[in-house]
């Protein structure tokens, strides 16, 4: 007993193990986050081109977000981040929760399909845009092979202006599709079988089913989800940037893509902070609009 | 019978649905194996004599033997930075994580928040200024510029997962054994973390894959010592046309260890991937 | 239990040590390495096997890192930023010389004093001298020693051009002869003879694309030619000037041909999808520049190997009814970057390269020299199919702005002209957008002072 006492005196108080597991992590976090984000502030009032050393950042006020603001090209990249997010999204729901409507059912090897097709989302967006480039090759593609017998069609997908942004669309659909998926089958699932049974016995619609059993269940189990996949969606670069680059022309040119023309390629480093905080900005706005939702949606539940 | 034949739909739709998610998938591996004309060919060809062509010439220099290429060292580096991050991520992740479930901290939901909040987080954002701030620190194309970076990115995934799981381990196992006169530290290690093996476990993987695949800090941060393989695949071009066979090879050994990981992890990889909502 | 702990430290302190270990270490001494940052094309290669030549006389290795065009100005820029010191000797493109050698950057060394010392600059070809090493411009300042010089030409098909069926066709629909076009009113003409959609035949394979400077390389000779330009020199005023009937005229001529290129054409890019699309038969015509035409003539890349001709970029009639000739320029010299830590090694290497003896093999492997002597000789016009052709483009050529903004410029005519080939904007529209952004880009920068 003596020596489990002693053992404990000459051990770490609750306090300092606390202060031990806790102060890394913070610190790295503040110094890899919060310190960027206000050297980026501090960016964002000045004129600067990170390339050019010799020059000091020159104060400039606001002028970058006037600038940025008063630039019609960047509401049109808005505009175009703002039409993917939708539509990928949207794509991604319905597809998701149809997929987990059929998959909702035993049958052999229900694990290795759901394994499977969680593929898809593991893999890197960069080179996922890759091979999509090939299967999308209009000349010698996949796509166009099995779809011409079909429809008599073979655009050029992602070197049309007129098909590129849908084409993105439909490979992030593929990738993340898989994961709203996941997350209906697992909140269909969730919904006890009594009442579904009980509405049954009432000779219940499947439609009525639906809606009021259903849907107000699992609903802020996909609105969880749909925060996340439209937080991803508007921040995508990787994906976009291997496949288009924002071309043909700027249609596939999303914020996050001239973001980085703006920083690394013109190197026009104020400029683009102050877009950074603009993007960021928007996002805060988004997502908190999402949660009011949320806990609107929770609170009726 | 109205219901067999609407199993017998389902089935067929559910096998579409399979072919549709794996088709490119098997398009790439195919690829990967297809000397350079069949790769042009039209129609594709979906039965063909395969080759490791590919593969050899991204492995190997021709006529240097067992030489490490560029894309070699690509890969390696990968390795080596995906997997010390995690370590380090994961590592400060279960600690963290440990403190926020067990101990009452001031204002710890504004923490958690703060946490939570720098997932959120654009790369973009915080590009330019780590761009500048590796510069003077001359982190610039250092695998330990990448690894800090790596380890922060995850670490804030990391704590938000395991928490989730260390409060899911009673307290009384510990509180009986700092009854028993263990120190905390000792409960810790001894009585808490065989239980979190699995939630590690999967974090881990989250982690291992979030690094493997990132791509934007990579492109802006590295050049030739300390690139990672996703910013040098696209590159993988070859002088003249585009070697696709080449680039669905570097494709292929990329996305190997993902789906290796994938399979072997499946059970416990649901609740990470919808970040933490499931539980099952 | 605490030595348990005290391990567990150690060890992951050992490691984070190890990782920090791999960080870059000083730089050597002695010279036994030297790496030269390229793009990724055959030139790279031959320098590559050229500079064994030099490993074998001094035993300092040579690595010429290749990086996809795409990528290569976004990467040696980064570099450059970041003041790394992976590459010792750059090989730049000559829009760079502005930017790289402004006193705010300096990233490139000035190398005048060093080059009149150690090396015979009279045997530089005067255009080469000027466009890829001088800035700015008449002053007799060098930044890059020329390496490769280059132009914009074209590749044809011999057999479709020679066959008497297509010939007399011709003949009987334009009024003269089918033979390589000496203007582009005459290549439009030919391209739209040849543009046969259900043979899976198109006229030509031209520059529309966005990546890097693409469409910019492939619109300017024709805006040159028609008599428009970029703005005034001296100047650097742009609007009335570059957006003028001329300009319009030359945009709209340019987008016009895109109807004769095959499905996805507004994607080709240097040095790709050109060649990419000639080597599939799928063209009459493809442009690209001289440096990418070896693939074109190496049997396993193109079945028609044998059948093809070169030419160089055409003059045009200009709507005042002139004639004029002008070819986008292309070229590299060899920069010494400042962060490099092996100057002088790379300084070695430059001054062997410029050695005639060694100049001559640089062009017997494919390089395209900027010695006025080997460039003249009948070695090197018959070593290649398209040497003849790349030399009679020396008169013409001509560059794009080589102000330390040509980046944002380039953006701007990448993203205008390339919307123009899209169809999202007429030519007049492109043109005005592009005459009031390069304006607004010299006031931000202070040239109307």
């Amino acid at each position: 007993m003596t020596t489990a006492v002693a053992r404990r005196r000459r051990a770490l108080s609750d306090y300092q193990v606390k202060m031990l597991f806790l102060m890394p992590t913070l610190l790295l976090l503040v110094g890899m986050n919060v310190f960027p984000l206000i050297w980026s502030l501090y960016l964002s009032f000045h004129r600067y081109a990170a390339d050019m050393p010799g020059r000091a950042p020159e104060a400039v006020g606001t002028a970058n977000y006037t600038a940025l603001l008063h630039d019609p090209n960047l509401w049109r990249y808005f505009q175009i981040t703002a039409e993917f997010v939708v539509l990928a999204v949207g794509a991604q729901f319905l597809i998701g929760f149809g997929v987990a409507l059929l998959l909702n059912r035993e049958f052999k090897g229900k694990g290795l399909v759901t394994t499977l097709i969680l593929l898809p989302m593991m893999l890197s967006p960069a080179v996922v845009g890759l091979f999509w480039k090939l299967i999308m090759d209009p000349n010698w593609g996949l796509l166009n092979f099995l779809i011409r017998p079909v429809t008599g069609a073979a655009p050029a997908w992602l070197t049309d202006a007129r098909t590129a942004l849908p084409s993105l669309v439909m490979i992030d659909t593929w990738m993340w599709s898989p994961f709203m998926m996941l997350i209906c089958l697992a909140g269909l699932n969730a919904v006890p079988k009594y009442l579904y049974e009980a509405a049954d016995v009432d000779r219940a619609s499947g439609w009525f089913k639906f809606r009021h059993i259903t849907l107000p269940l699992i609903g802020p189990l996909l609105l969880l989800a749909l925060i996340f996949r439209t937080m991803d969606a508007f921040k995508l670069f990787d994906m976009v940037w291997v496949a288009t680059a924002g071309g043909p022309g700027d249609v596939t040119e999303m914020v996050s893509v001239t973001l980085y023309r703006q920083a690394f390629q013109n190197w026009n480093t104020g400029e683009a902070c102050a877009l950074a905080y603009i993007l960021l900005v928007v996002i805060i706005a988004l997502s908190n609009l999402y949660i009011r939702w949320l806990n609107r949606v929770r609170g009726e539940a | 019978m109205n219901g067999r034949i609407k199993s017998g739909l389902a089935l067929a739709a559910i096998g579409l649905v399979l072919v549709i998610y794996l088709l490119p998938i098997y398009w790439i591996v195919a690829t990967s194996l297809k000397e350079y004309s069949d790769i042009l060919a039209r129609p594709p060809k979906f039965v063909f004599a395969p080759t490791l062509r590919n593969y050899v010439s991204l492995l190997l220099v021709p006529g240097e033997g067992l030489h490490a290429t560029p894309f070699a060292a690509r890969l390696l580096n990968s390795v080596i930075i995906a997997s010390l991050s995690t370590i380090f991520a994961v590592a400060m992740g279960t600690m963290t994580a440990y403190a926020f479930s067990r101990f009452r901290t001031r204002g710890q939901g504004d923490w958690q928040f703060f946490i939570l909040s720098t997932r959120m987080l654009p790369p973009v954002v915080v590009v330019i200024p780590i761009f500048l701030m590796y510069r003077a620190l001359g982190l610039f194309d250092t695998h330990a510029g990448l690894i800090v970076l790596y380890t922060a990115f995850n670490v804030s995934f990391a704590v938000w997962l395991l928490k989730g799981f260390m409060d899911e381990i009673p307290k009384e196992y510990e509180e009986a054994a700092l009854v028993d006169g263990y120190s905390r530290l000792q409960a810790f290690v001894r009585v808490v973390l065989p239980q979190a093996v699995a939630g590690i476990a999967a974090t881990s993987v989250f982690c291992l894959i979030t690094a493997w695949n990132e791509f934007a800090f990579a492109l802006v941060l590295t050049q030739n010592t300390a690139q990672t393989a996703p910013p040098y695949i696209p590159s993988v071009v070859g002088s003249g046309a585009t070697e696709w066979g080449r680039i669905a090879a570097g494709t292929v050994l990329f996305l190997l260890p993902v789906a290796v990981f994938t399979f072997v992890m499946r059970k416990h990889l649901l609740r990470g991937a919808t970040f933490g909502a499931l539980k099952r | 239990m605490r030595h348990r702990w005290m391990t567990l430290a150690g060890v992951l302190i050992a490691v984070a040590l190890l990782a920090g270990c791999t960080r870059k270490p000083a730089g050597t001494t002695k010279a036994e390495k030297i790496v030269i940052g390229w793009a990724q094309w055959a030139p790279a290669d031959y320098l590559q096997e050229l500079s064994k030549e030099y490993t074998e006389e001094t035993g300092t290795k040579v690595v010429v890192e290749q990086i996809p065009w795409p990528q290569f100005q976004d990467k040696i820029f980064a570099a450059f930023a970041a003041a790394d010191d992976t590459y010792d000797i750059v090989v730049g493109d000559s829009q760079w010389l502005g930017r790289c050698s402004d006193p705010d950057s300096q990233h490139y060394l000035e190398l005048t004093d060093w080059m009149n010392e150690n090396l015979d600059v009279d045997a530089f070809s005067e255009a080469a001298l000027i466009n890829l090493g001088e800035y700015p411009k008449d002053s007799g300042r060098y930044w890059a020693v020329p390496a490769e010089t280059d132009a914009v030409g074209f590749a044809y098909r011999r057999d479709w051009f020679e066959d008497p069926e297509e010939m007399a066709a011709f003949e009987a629909r334009y009024g003269y002869a089918l033979a390589p076009p000496r203007t582009w009113q005459e290549l439009r003409d030919i391209a739209e003879f040849f543009t046969r959609p259900d043979e899976k035949r198109y006229g030509a394979a031209l520059y529309f694309g966005k990546q890097y400077d693409t469409v910019t390389m492939g619109a300017q000779e024709v805006m040159w030619s028609f008599g428009g330009s970029y703005g005034d020199p001296e100047t650097y005023r742009v609007e009335g000037i570059l957006n003028d009937e001329a300009g319009v005229k030359a945009l709209e001529f340019y987008i016009g041909l895109r109807k004769f290129a095959p499905q996805g054409a507004e994607s080709f890019g240097i040095g790709k999808e050109c060649v990419d699309a000639f080597n599939q038969g799928l063209v009459a015509m493809a442009e690209d520049y001289f440096a990418f035409f070896p693939g074109l003539v190496d049997p396993e890349k193109n079945p028609h190997a044998t059948q093809t001709g070169f030419f160089p970029s055409p003059a045009a009639i200009g709507p005042d009814g002139e004639e004029r000739h002008y070819i986008s320029i292309g070229g590299q010299g060899f920069s010494i970057p400042r962060y490099s830590k092996q100057q002088e090694a790379a300084k070695e290497f430059i001054k062997w390269f410029c050695q005639e003896p060694v100049q001559v093999k640089w062009a017997g492997l494919g390089g395209f020299t900027a010695n006025r002597n080997v460039l003249a000789s009948e070695e090197f016009l018959k070593a290649t199919p398209y040497n003849e052709a790349f030399a009679a483009c020396f008169p013409h050529l001509r560059d794009f702005w080589a102000v330390p903004e040509y980046g944002e410029l380039l953006t701007v005519t990448q993203t205008e002209w390339n919307a123009a080939v899209n169809g999202q904007k007429t030519a007049k529209a492109a043109m005005d957008a592009v005459a009031k952004q390069h304006t607004e880009i010299f006031e931000k920068a202070g040239y109307y002072k």
